[in-house]
């Protein structure tokens, strides 16, 4: 038997909401992440509990709830959230920024993400997927977060931002050192080399602008006429490097994983190559199923919520992965329906931090496996799997999933 | 743009002799946040802006032909910005 060492809560925590959850840890024989956060379900825990764990935090888990607080944002900040806590942390823009304050990165990023500005970058998309599969469709096999969910989602990073595709490497050794390293001094040094990396990209895009989302950035005026804070601009480029990388890659993965375990599925989406609208339809029910991210908020004020003592500075997460699941809101819940005709999952949240990025990702997502479904045949998990390769957090996901055909 | 977060549902207001009047769909762009699922769902009434990537409907009044599209729209929005009313003074 192992003993944990279990710290005590706030005194504004009753014994009866608190239960010992840590969100980073899957324990060995768990093969999907998420499944943690089902468990917590199925063993009739509050629905608003808190764990003394990773600084202490609340969980909400009923869909209601989880919508509350990505909606209501006079208690339940994004401003400097991390948990375990970090402060001072990068006020990322616009994520890390309340409304109205907020808007103004939002207004900027918005039109270069909107539904027509991405499907503006189908040809693009579809030239660097096609590219990757055909790499690697004659091997017969492959690693699919290594091979491809890594390198896609990071050479568009390259695409929007301007920067030549030899840069690949460099920038994906950067990103898997942000996403999965555990050292502090490890996270502390990348961080400080991608600030480096952007502040000279950034100056680049000043002294030569291109037709790229970096350039339109730094370009920028305020209302006012003026320039915005180099911060700003930094860590608005900051958010756009985490943000639309580790998320797609474990999108990606699952779905993979998915499809390689459940044969019919893969022929269902095999059947709707020449139909993209019932492609989306299907990809929205992927999208519902399996939403890696769980979001962190901060509470702005001591107050009530649903009868429960909130004091200022708590954490709370909302795990989508739950919302998308709750009985009340999804018939079947559990049961993952290609068809499903009705489907408000919260995948990429809602209220005024919604991923600004969402119509690029699910494009991702959509392009991804329309060239891979037509290049690759049949495919299922390969036999020697790596041993525990999950991982929690923020965004769960995998870090080997070999696939063979 | 049209938003008439205002307009009252209003039931079907038949005179003798006369037609119900018609359906129309009308968004709330306080409430919708550009999730787009609309515009993916029923393209011929629902589109989005190229700024802020809200939702634009170009002809509230739809087609009957449409109305299971337009309903299927309004039931997957993730914001609930979208209902359905009747048109008052239809023809006029």
């Amino acid at each position: 038997m192992t003993l944990h060492f279990q710290p005590p809560a706030p005194d504004h925590v009753p014994a009866d909401r608190i239960v010992d959850f840590d969100f980073f840890h899957i324990p060995e024989g768990v093969s999907d992440p998420a499944e943690i956060w089902h468990d917590l379900v199925r063993r009739g825990v509050p629905k608003i509990f808190y764990t003394p764990r990773n600084g202490g935090h609340w969980v909400f888990l009923d869909y209601a709830d989880i919508v509350e607080g990505y909606r209501d944002y006079s208690i339940f900040s994004t401003y400097q959230t991390p948990i375990p806590p970090i402060e001072p942390f990068p006020v990322v823009q616009p994520q890390g920024v309340d409304p109205p304050e907020h808007k103004v990165f939002r207004s900027l990023l918005a039109p270069m993400f909107t539904p027509v500005a991405v499907r503006g970058m189908t040809a693009e998309l579809q030239r660097r997927a096609i590219a990757l599969i055909e790499g690697l469709a004659d091997r017969g096999e492959c690693d699919f977060i290594g091979d491809f969910a890594e390198r896609f989602p990071t050479s568009m990073f390259l695409y929007l931002f301007g920067l030549p595709e030899d840069r690949l490497d460099e920038f994906l050794a950067l990103a898997n050192v942000f996403f999965r390293a555990t050292d502090s001094d490890v996270r502390a040094k990348n961080i400080v080399e991608i600030y480096a990396v952007l502040d000279a990209l950034f100056r680049e895009k000043q002294a030569r602008p291109g037709a790229d989302i970096a350039s339109a950035i730094v370009a920028a005026r305020d209302a006012q006429g003026q320039p915005h804070d180099w911060t700003d601009i930094l860590n608005c480029g900051f958010l756009l490097f985490v943000a639309g990388l580790d998320t797609v890659t474990n999108t990606m993965a699952y779905i993979w994983r998915y499809l390689a375990t459940t044969p019919e599925a893969q022929q269902h989406f095999r059947d709707r190559l020449d139909d993209p609208d019932a492609f989306l339809l299907a990809i929205e029910e992927l999208m519902r199923i399996n939403a890696v991210s769980n979001l962190y908020r901060r509470v702005t004020h001591d107050c009530e919520y649903k009868g429960v003592q909130l004091r200022r500075n708590d954490r709370v997460i909302l795990p989508n992965t739950v919302a998308n699941r709750d009985p009340r809101v999804f018939e079947n819940p559990d049961v993952i329906d290609l068809d499903r005709a009705v489907n408000v999952h919260v995948t990429f949240g809602v209220g005024p931090h919604r991923c600004v990025g969402s119509h690029l990702a699910k494009r991702e997502v959509m392009v991804s496996m329309q060239e891979w479904l037509r290049r690759i045949p049949h495919f299922e998990l390969a036999p020697d799997q790596p041993r525990h390769a999950v991982f929690g957090g923020a965004v769960m996901g995998f870090t080997g999933l070999k696939l063979r055909w | 743009m049209h938003m008439d977060g205002q307009t009252p549902e209003s039931l079907p207001r038949t005179l003798p002799g006369s037609l119900p009047e018609p359906l129309m769909v009308v968004a709330n762009l306080d409430l919708c946040q550009g999730h787009a699922r609309c515009e993916d769902l029923c393209p011929q009434v629902f589109a989005t802006d190229a700024v802020e990537g809200k939702v634009v409907i170009a002809e509230p009044v739809f087609p009957p032909a449409l109305e299971d599209k337009v309903r299927l729209a309004v039931r997957n929005c993730p914001e609930g910005a979208l209902r359905i009313a009747r048109r008052k003074g239809a023809g006029a």
